[in-house]
């Protein structure tokens, strides 16, 4: 692998996790075309906390996938540090999403017949240097519930669960797709109270989609997305503490 | 116009369309083998029964020594009897140009000026016999095919002692010989013996007959109670040498039609069955599987307003678009085989046409049957879903229910990797799940293990029932009993290696109130020649007074070792005597009765004679040796055991070997079709669990493991189950097809069982290599966005 990704260089906090550049994303050909990104610039540096707004279908999803290795751009380069996912192949794809992507989704994506525990431990059995199940609960409150299956959890302890299995192998980005779009206000809370704690102490460069706008106060850096493209990109100089939001 | 729903419905198909070529070809393949038997079975009773009637077949039959023209009223005057026809019937030798061995034949008399009343010919090719005409001879037609006869061509025959050369007029076919075989032979061999038809009067003055008759058959007036009519007979022929009246149970050529049909009976009920039970259990998993994922679908359906009845209906036309294809391809197959099979059936049986007749009731039995099986499927799916109130339903479906699996709870869970918890959980969670998938792939494998066996069986009756437990080359009866000197004359012929002379006699053998009329042999006990062997091929002793019977026949009188059989001697003094049945003999064809020959001798009260023998010869002098045996006046018949082994090789192996290879065809098309049909159908419940596996950083390989897993187990379980199965299958199937006529040992080889267990695992591999490739494609964005 030519162009692997390499673990950050612990001196050089300034510098960019993922550098997109006319980053463009077309579905469909013809009359049917959509163009989900048209032309992303973006620069996102380490440990930053990121919430990304925009009306629906504005392409939030599509950069997300983007970023995870999911999916790649019709046009425009993305660089993971050194490595461009842009050109990355498929198994390559998969190596960096095992080894530096953390991803929780709006509707958890647990695997129903492993407990909590496991679910964490699925993950920590592949990746390279992972902390342990019992830790990475522990993060997210959820020491209690190590041997309950997901359908003995709560909504939230469901999610609390996927952000600890995210996290547990320290990954170098989390990425979040409205993670709280299934859950009420106070469980929504203790979700975000995770994610931001994960972010603060790890220092992982994390990136939350959402249409709740309240969340920007949380973020060091508020992206306004529309039509496939960056509007406008804010800079908070003091993150609001997740417990003052309210919705 | 379609519907909306209609077109969501096509969609669905589409989307399905592996899962319902599957079931579909399984289902295809169960009413393919029902259309085809019960077509067959359709074809064989109308022909027969067609060509009974036109042809005027009797319903009785008897031979006698000799008797004046005026007793035939007399037989025709028992209550009962409509119609007698009396005639003349004798064994000759031939002289046919080209064939080293000597042939035989049964002459039939015709009356000289008008048609027959019973058992009227049908004219294959050439004339009929001239009134009065001399020197002609009609020839049956399976012999004329044989030996490549045809009308002008003329045959040599020794009548009575004497050479005459007759010109052959024309090819026929009778009722009574639908099925041309020898007297007591089970097996045809239509090289050396045939049935000819003469004028009475040249042939009855070849005989010292003329005005006299040795043979009868006749018809019974409708509700005739025949064995009334047999025992009158027998009591008014007596005195004339009658060997006994016998109806059409103990016809030869009937009882071999009959066996067919019989076989045919049980093939048409006990494969489809296996089959179309297996296309439900398909059927079911398939519908209950696409429900599952298709529950917002209606919960929104109901919420608009739709009825469950509605509901049902729609995945009921699913399941039935399902069924019309398999009804029309197995239809086509069935039809397809069945003219295929047609074809052979000609060489055995010989009608003036046999036609495949499609049976049409079939078609509806077919799509009942089909129907049935796809509405059990999806009923007990739908009522499930239909249950559902709309509200609850809109909501996904909640995580199911998980608990660790009693292997993890042992202790050997904490060496086992996540992915394979994974596997096991599932299986645990489904039972029945799981349960119908092991048993659709025991049913597989056990299918597969039915064709292997019919033709190692066939195999094995070709090798060692011919070599191991028949060891003469040639067996050669007389016309007449005669003392041991004759034996002494046929050692004399070139290259006799050893010579065993046996006795064989008319009997009719009677037990409770079964019976049956056959030929009683008499032999050296030990013999190499003949060998008499169980079931376990160890030699059964011939003891001085005791009886060894096939154990077919046994079943037949249900008489079992120790009972005392009576024994009516149906020629010479026809004494009767009871005799102790002292073992079972196995053989494969026709049915036996064996007794020491002295001591059969002793009580037939005739001095030691023989009216036949068995050889083996030096193969260098072969032909040397037929010549020979053809210039010895006192032969009636022979049969060389390679020509009956080839006969057998062609006709009843050929036959078995062509439905063999049909079933094999079907089997696998099962096999891949079960094992297909579940990695799609996990595929399909885990594409989400799946892609999210990929999603967070597993590879395809990883991935692929844990759907392998689960399959492996589930074969690991079904496998050795399906080979339990099959043995069972098959010990069925070759019970049933053991008929009066033909029986198969039963093989269960290493080989068949290494094979199943092949032809599973490499559907298994091909399906899965097909689910790897899905895998690939898995939509790893989609499994994302909330759940379908
Ligand atoms: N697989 C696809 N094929 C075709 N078009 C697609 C596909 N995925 C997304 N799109 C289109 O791309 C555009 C951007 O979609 P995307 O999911 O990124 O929006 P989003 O900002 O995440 O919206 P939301 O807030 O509703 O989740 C939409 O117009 C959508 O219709
Ligand atoms: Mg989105």
């Amino acid at each position: 692998m030519t162009n692997a990704p390499t673990q950050p260089a612990a001196v050089d906090v300034a510098r960019q996790v993922f550098q997109a550049r006319g980053l463009t994303k077309v579905y469909g050909t013809g009359t049917a075309e959509v163009r989900a990104l048209d032309g992303v610039n973006l620069d996102l540096p380490e440990g930053e906390l990121v919430v990304l707004l925009g009306p629906s279908g504005s392409g939030k999803t599509t950069l997300l996938n983007m970023l995870g290795g999911l999916d790649i751009p019709t046009d425009g380069t993305l660089l993971y540090r050194d490595f461009n996912l842009a050109e990355a192949g498929e198994e390559e794809r998969t190596l960096y999403r095992r080894e530096h992507v953390g991803f929780v989704f709006q509707f958890y994506n647990l695997i129903p017949s492993l407990t909590a525990r496991e679910n964490v431990a699925l993950i920590t059995e592949i990746a390279p240097d992972p902390m342990s199940p019992e830790e990475a609960l522990g993060l997210v409150q959820l020491k209690g519930r190590l041997d309950h299956f997901p359908a003995q959890l709560s909504g939230g302890e469901q999610q609390r669960v996927a952000i600890a299995r995210a996290i547990a192998k320290r990954p170098a980005v989390l990425l979040c797709d409205e993670p709280t779009g299934a859950l009420d206000v106070r469980t929504g809370i203790a979700v975000l109270e995770a994610i931001e704690q994960v972010n603060r102490q790890l220092g992982t460069l994390t990136v939350i989609i959402t249409h709740n706008a309240v969340m920007a106060d949380m973020a060091d850096r508020v992206i306004h997305f529309s039509d496939g493209r960056v509007h406008d990109t804010q800079r908070n100089h003091r993150r609001a503490p997740v417990s003052t939001l309210r919705w | 116009m379609l519907s909306n729903l209609d077109l969501k419905l096509i969609r669905d198909l589409g989307r399905m369309k592996g899962q319902a070529v599957a079931v579909s070809l399984v289902m295809a393949c169960g009413l393919a083998m029902l259309v085809m038997s019960r077509s067959l079975i359709r074809s064989f009773e109308e022909t027969r029964s067609e060509y009974y009637e036109s042809h005027r077949f009797a319903h009785l039959f008897a031979h006698l020594k000799r008797a004046p023209a005026a007793i035939a009223a007399q037989v025709a005057a028992i209550p009962g009897v409509s119609t007698v026809q009396p005639g003349i019937s004798v064994q000759v030798t031939l002289d046919i140009p080209g064939l080293d061995e000597p042939a035989s034949g049964l002459v039939r008399s015709l009356p000289e000026f008008a048609p027959p009343e019973l058992n009227r010919l049908f004219l294959r090719a050439g004339d009929w016999l001239t009134p009065g005409g001399r020197g002609e001879v009609l020839v049956g037609e399976a012999f004329a095919e044989a030996n490549q006869l045809r009308p002008g061509d003329s045959v040599t025959m020794l009548l009575n002692g004497r050479l005459q050369g007759f010109k052959i007029k024309g090819i026929v076919l009778s009722p009574e010989f639908i099925f041309e075989s020898r007297p007591g032979a089970a097996l045809p061999d239509n090289r050396t013996y045939g049935i000819f038809w003469m004028n009475y009067e040249p042939l009855a003055r070849a005989f010292d007959l003329y005005g006299a008759f040795n043979h009868l058959a006749l018809r019974l007036d409708a509700g005739a109670e025949e064995q009334g009519v047999i025992a009158a007979i027998d009591r008014l022929l007596i005195p004339y040498g009658g060997q006994g009246a016998y109806g059409r149970a103990d016809h030869p050529s009937h009882i071999r039609l009959s066996d067919e049909i019989r076989v045919l009976a049980t093939l048409s009920i006990g494969f489809p069955t296996v089959f179309l039970s297996v296309a439900a259990f398909m059927t079911n998993a398939m519908i209950s599987r696409l429900l599952s994922l298709q529950r917002e679908q209606i919960a929104i359906l109901k919420a608009f307003g739709f009825r469950n009845g509605q509901i049902i209906a729609h995945y009921l036309k699913f399941a039935l678009l399902l069924v019309g294809t398999a009804v029309c391809v197995g239809t086509l197959g069935g039809i397809g085989l069945g003219h295929r099979l047609v074809v052979m059936y000609r060489i055995f049986f010989r009608f003036p046409s046999l036609e495949f007749q499609l049976d049409r009731s079939t078609l509806w039995i077919a799509l009942a049957v089909g129907t049935g099986a796809a509405l059990v499927g999806v009923l007990g799916a739908v009522r499930r879903a239909a249950r559902i109130p709309p509200a609850e339903a809109m909501r996904p479906e909640p995580p199911s229910s998980y608990r660790p699996s009693v292997v993890e709870r042992t202790g050997v869970g904490n060496l086992l990797p996540n992915t394979f918890r994974i596997s096991i959980r599932n299986l645990e969670r489904k039972p029945m799940q799981a349960l119908f998938t092991v048993a659709g792939l025991a049913l597989s494998t056990g299918i597969l293990i039915i064709p292997n066996a019919l033709r190692d069986s066939v195999a094995e009756v070709l090798e060692f029932e011919w070599d191991v437990v028949q060891r003469e080359d040639i067996n050669v009866g007389l016309l007449e009993p005669w003392d041991e000197t004759v034996i002494h004359t046929l050692r004399q012929l070139p290259g006799v290696v050893s010579i065993e002379p046996f006795r064989g006699t008319a009997v009719r053998i009677l037990h409770g109130h079964h019976r049956r009329q056959l030929s009683l042999r008499g032999m050296a006990s030990g013999g190499i020649h003949d060998r008499v062997v169980d079931a376990r091929n160890r030699e059964i002793p011939l003891p001085e007074d005791g009886l060894v019977v096939s154990s077919k026949l046994a079943e037949i009188l249900e008489a079992r070792p120790g009972d005392l059989l009576r024994v009516e001697v149906l020629e010479g003094r026809r004494r009767t005597f009871d005799v102790r049945l002292t073992g079972l003999s196995e053989d494969m064809a026709g049915m036996s009765a064996r007794m020491e020959r002295r001591a059969l001798n002793r009580l037939l009260g005739e001095g030691d004679m023989v009216n036949g023998a068995s050889f083996t010869v030096d193969h260098a002098l072969w032909v040397p040796f037929l010549h020979a045996l053809k210039r010895v006046p006192r032969v009636s018949w022979v049969a060389v055991k390679e020509s009956l082994r080839e006969n057998f090789r062609k006709t009843t192996a050929a036959s078995i070997n062509l439905i063999q290879s049909i079933y094999m065809v079907f089997a696998i098309v099962v096999a891949f079709g079960v094992v297909y049909n579940k990695a799609r159908i996990s595929l399909a419940e885990r594409g989400r669990e799946l892609a999210t596996l990929r999603v967070i950083g597993f590879s395809e390989r990883e991935v692929a493991t844990v759907l392998i897993l689960e399959l492996v187990m589930l074969s690991a379980m079904a496998v050795p189950a399906g080979l339990l199965l099959g043995t069972g299958f098959a010990t069925g199937i070759i019970h049933s097809v053991n008929t009066e006529t033909v029986r198969l040992p039963l093989m269960l080889t290493a080989g068949n069982y290494t094979f199943a267990v092949l032809v599973v695992t490499v559907a298994s591999g091909l399906s899965m290599m097909v689910v790897v490739r899905a895998l690939r494609q898995l939509d790893l964005v989609g499994a994302l966005k909330a759940p379908e």
